[in-house]
């Protein structure tokens, strides 16, 4: 009986102890002194100091509200914060994913709050100075449930070892790319997974294209087909990339300086300054039918829909899309300024990287806007195609694999 | 003689394979990324950076991490030694209806992988409110089914005159299993501490999905996320991986003595 | 595991009951609550089209499962796992038995060369993962470096349809291979000498003394090593999503890749559950057919 008792004890005391020792959820909220805000975002790459700069503005400007940003991966964040956010745990704040129409999934399980503090004005989402199809991307059912965190176009980067005169057309790009690969040097590294996406900008700059205004595919179509041909070619024949890069691969290519050119966006530039690259941009050359063409990317800046303090959050994303705010953050990142009032401000016309960024806005195509299960679309069907085609040169047959599936997934009836 | 030397030849290959990749991640977390891409038949470093230990060292708070992983490794693995070898002792040295079935239960738990059950166990840590508490992070690992297998073996093959001998002095269960199958079963002790202490300590999504709170995050993790942000400069990651591989080489070179003596002795024969 | 699973003796009469219960009861609890339950749940999930925190979670019955066979991504998944693990195993064992016998004397060299193959396990399957990725890309990697010194061309391993899948079974088989030789190092030391000793006085050889002796003698612990490492070959994920991410064209995807993607990209969590369901009783259905081939008389 003794050791029935002794033992039960012991099993107890081991199971309350940490019970009590356990800290539990603190929320300093209820207390006096400024109320706090947590943000979640995957910017990691060189435009991270930026975002800084907007959070400790906005704390200096505020002493009522204190935001602290935590950054990780993309993946921890795609990890962890779906369950966080139905469970009323996490950040008030994140930028869920780059991925197209990443906001979707949230939206589907009431995650994430409508934002209604718009209109005009420094303490408002103005959202009619930021750029049309932006609020579009960000709108379902005919409510905003995000703010773009930023707006990236792609440029050319080049490396002024191997490059002397950028190329200007997809002609040009071509032939350089194949030239230029000798020596143990590639041409053009394109990634096709874990990527800003390349091979859409391909395709747009040979006349083809992934889906029409109906989200039915068009990539096996004849002018699909013979917008992936030439640049399959290069790669599978010419050696003018390594197949299956990611996007950190090609980047490391690029930076140890065994890559001519890379389209990649304005986050890049500090890291391949501090490899010590001896770098050019140039906007992407002009497509097959002589118009520019380039992609553009944006980040969703999102508010939990079971944050405390939806007042406070929302005066943070209006501060983050402001133009102060944003004039700033072009400056110090490169990045065009996500508003249309700031595209003719003359500080920003000087600066060589945001002019080359800023001036390829108006040609910038998002890649999947409002697609149905878009990211599926990249990760099951888009990137197949292009792994398949690379290594067999079967564009055709592969294509066709591709746009079965890419209906399937978008629900196109044809 | 002919056995004999190829028997070497057999042996030095492997251990070429064994350790030169060891060797190659050690010098590359000294390595220029100028020098990994130019000398890329070449082991060592030609030219010596200490950027990457350096990268890490001042911007991690390191002392922290290393003190959650400790404490989570640490505490977590003492748990589970208590736990599974009071289980085992119950296994192996007791009658009692349901034994049968209790032994199959572990069994099963032993096939099912981590990530089926992630999702669940995060709904039910958050109907607990455990989520962001060392209680959360700590209790669902506090046993492992490898570790009750062990211990059921290691303690089968240990004398039964030893326990009759200690009941006839009127000795109590507890005090059998403390007393008399405890100090007997150091072997075994060392043989599941090292493999959980190793398991735990490797674990990187556990404690990210369920600590949101960065105070909370481990060694591992931390420096997991770190090499995410610096994805193009390999010194960083090598640094990052070494770093954390220290502690557990220590723990290692330290137990592996015992650790064989336990393989060996615990009836896995 | 047939000693594994021998009935314990008994040692204690009526009154082990109780106190029986108590001793089990933390490890059976945390067991209970935080593997069985889930595992149930997960069961619960695969029949619905579950979402995490969707309003409506709709009973959907066995459509999951039949998606599932319809799916030539998991067709793949299930194909690859496989693959992995009877290959795994084989190669393991063999290699494991072979530098078990080489290194099997407590002389100070063996020792040390055991700790240098045993090393490896003990690091994160993350970190091997990195360091074989990296080691064998063409353009930083030693390995092509020195297939480049030696006036061929370098090799990309990972991107080739073909070899991306044997590469991942090689580093598996890198990663564990000590582990197999430490277990098996124990069994052959297990061995009484007096049964080498009768065979040396037969006149057996040494092929025959190994085929004879040293293997039957070996089996259970071979059953355990085998036990160990198709559990673990089944349930890969941390090596193959570092290395490939189950790419090039789900050539390495496994099943624990598959329900990764589908449960925490896609967060189609019923879809994924279905897919855990299946790979579960792959891991019974394989647990119980080494069971039965391992089986042979035990003394009790």
């Amino acid at each position: 009986m003794r050791n029935k008792r002794a033992l039960a004890a012991l099993a107890s005391v081991a199971l309350t102890g940490l019970l009590v020792s356990g800290c539990g959820n603190s929320d300093d909220s209820s207390g006096s002194g400024p109320v706090s805000l947590t943000v979640w975002t995957g910017f990691t790459g060189g435009d991270a100091p930026g975002y800084d700069e907007i959070v400790s503005d906005f704390n200096a400007a505020h002493p009522d509200i204190k935001v602290t940003m935590t950054k990780m991966s993309w993946d921890t964040i795609q990890q962890k914060l779906p369950s966080a956010w139905v469970t009323g745990q996490g950040p008030d704040i994140a930028a869920p994913s780059s991925d197209p129409n990443a906001i979707a999934q949230y939206v589907k399980t009431n995650s994430v709050l409508e934002i209604t503090n718009t209109g005009t004005g420094d303490d408002k989402v103005n959202t009619d100075q930021l750029a049309a199809e932006l609020v579009k991307e960000f709108t379902y059912n005919g409510k905003l449930y995000a703010v773009p965190a930023n707006y990236a176009t792609l440029s050319l980067y080049y490396n002024k070892k191997l490059v002397s005169k950028p190329p200007t057309t997809v002609a040009e790009l071509q032939d350089q790319a194949a030239k230029l690969t000798t020596g143990g040097n590639y041409g053009l590294v394109l990634a096709d997974n874990n990527t800003i996406q390349m091979w859409p900008i391909l395709q747009w700059l040979s006349g083809g294209d992934i889906v029409d205004a109906n989200n039915c595919s068009v990539v096996s179509t004849p002018a699909g087909i013979a917008s992936l041909q030439p640049w399959v070619d290069l790669v599978k024949n010419k050696k003018i990339s390594p197949v299956g890069l990611s996007g950190a691969e090609a980047d490391s290519l690029f930076s140890a300086g065994k890559a001519a050119m890379e389209i990649n966006g304005p986050w890049a530039a500090p890291s391949y300054q501090k490899a010590g690259v001896d770098f050019g941009l140039a906007a992407v050359p002009a497509g097959a039918d002589g118009k520019p063409v380039t992609l553009g990317s944006t980040a969703p800046l999102a508010i939990s829909a079971k944050t405390k303090h939806p007042q406070q959050a929302q005066e943070f994303l209006a501060y983050w899309t402001s133009k102060t705010a944003q004039l700033k953050f072009s400056k110090t990142t490169g990045f065009p300024p996500l508003r249309t009032d700031l595209g003719d401000d003359a500080d920003l016309k000087a600066d060589p990287t945001v002019s080359i960024f800023a001036s390829q806005v108006s040609n910038a195509r998002l890649y999947l806007p409002q697609v149905p299960n878009a990211t599926k679309v990249d990760t099951d069907a888009y990137v197949p195609l292009i792994q398949t085609a690379t290594r067999d040169g079967d564009v055709a047959g592969a294509a066709a694999t591709a746009a079965k599936k890419i209906n399937e997934l978008t629900g196109c009836t044809q | 003689m002919l056995t004999k030397s190829l028997k070497w030849i057999y042996v030095g290959i492997g251990l070429l394979l064994a350790i030169v990749p060891l060797i190659w991640m050690v010098a590359g977390s000294f390595r220029t990324e100028a020098d990994l891409y130019g000398h890329t038949a070449s082991l060592l470093p030609h030219e010596w950076t200490l950027h990457g230990y350096r990268g890490v060292w001042q911007q991690l708070p390191f002392l922290r991490l290393l003190f959650n992983s400790v404490l989570f490794a640490g505490v977590t693995t003492a748990l589970t030694v208590l736990f599974d070898s009071m289980c085992a002792y119950a296994l192996a040295r007791l009658r009692f209806r349901g034994r049968t079935v209790a032994f199959w239960l572990v069994l099963v738990t032993l096939m099912v992988p981590f990530q089926v059950t992630l999702i669940p166990v995060f709904m039910e840590l958050f109907h607990f409110d455990w989520l962001n508490t060392y209680q959360g992070l700590i209790l669902p690992r506090a046993t492992s089914a490898f570790g009750i297998f062990l211990f059921r073996q290691f303690f089968m093959s240990i004398p039964k005159e030893l326990d009759e001998a200690a009941r006839i002095d009127g000795a109590g269960h507890l005090r059998i299993y403390w007393r008399v199958i405890l100090p007997l079963a150091k072997p075994a002790i060392a043989t599941v501490a090292l493999l959980n202490f190793t398991n735990l300590w490797n674990d990187l999504i556990w404690p990210l999905v369920v600590s949101t709170d960065n105070t909370m995050q481990t060694l591992p993790a931390g420096l997991a996320l770190f090499a995410g942000q610096h994805v193009t400069d390999h010194a960083v990651l090598f640094a990052g991986a070494i770093i954390s591989l220290l502690p557990i080489a220590v723990v290692f070179f330290l137990a592996q003595r015992y650790f064989v003596a336990g393989i060996s002795t615990s009836g896995l024969k | 595991m047939t000693t594994l699973l021998r009935k314990a003796p008994a040692v204690l009469g009526g009154r082990g009951r109780a106190a029986g219960y108590l001793f089990m009861a933390p490890s059976l609890l945390i067991l209970g609550v935080f593997v069985l339950f889930p595992i149930g749940r997960s069961l619960w999930y695969s029949l619905h089209n579950w979402t995490v925190g969707a309003a409506e979670q709709p009973w959907t019955g066995l459509d999951n499962y039949t998606k599932l066979f319809g799916d030539a991504q998991f067709r793949r998944a299930l194909a690859n796992t496989l693959i992995i693990t009877v290959a795994s195993t084989a190669v393991l064992v063999v290699i494991g038995l072979g530098l078990a016998l080489a290194l099997q004397s407590e002389n100070v060299v063996s020792r040390v060369i055991r700790s240098a193959f045993f090393f490896p396990t003990v690091i994160s399957l993350t970190t091997v993962g990195m360091v074989w990725r990296f080691l064998l890309d063409p353009d930083i990697g030693l390995v092509g470096g020195v297939t480049r010194a030696l006036g061929l061309d370098p090799v990309n391993w990972l991107q080739s349809t073909a070899l991306a899948l044997p590469t991942v079974i090689f580093v598996n088989v890198w990663k564990n291979a000590g582990f197999v030789m430490i277990v098996l190092v124990a069994g052959l030391k297990a061995i009484p000498g007096e049964y080498y000793e009768a065979a040396s006085l037969d006149g057996a050889g040494r092929l025959q003394t190994l085929r004879s002796i040293t293997l039957p003698a070996l089996r259970p612990t071979m059953l355990f090593v085998t036990f160990m490492v198709t559990v673990q070959s089944l349930q890969l994920f941390d090596l193959v999503y570092v290395m490939t991410g189950g790419g090039p064209l789900d050539h390495t995807e496994t099943l624990v890749t598959k329900l990764y993607r589908d449960g925490f990209v896609n967060y189609e969590t019923g879809y994924a559950a279905a897919t855990s369901w299946v790979l579960f009783i792959v891991v019974v259905l394989v647990s119980a057919l080494q069971l039965r081939i391992f089986r042979y008389n035990d003394a009790d």
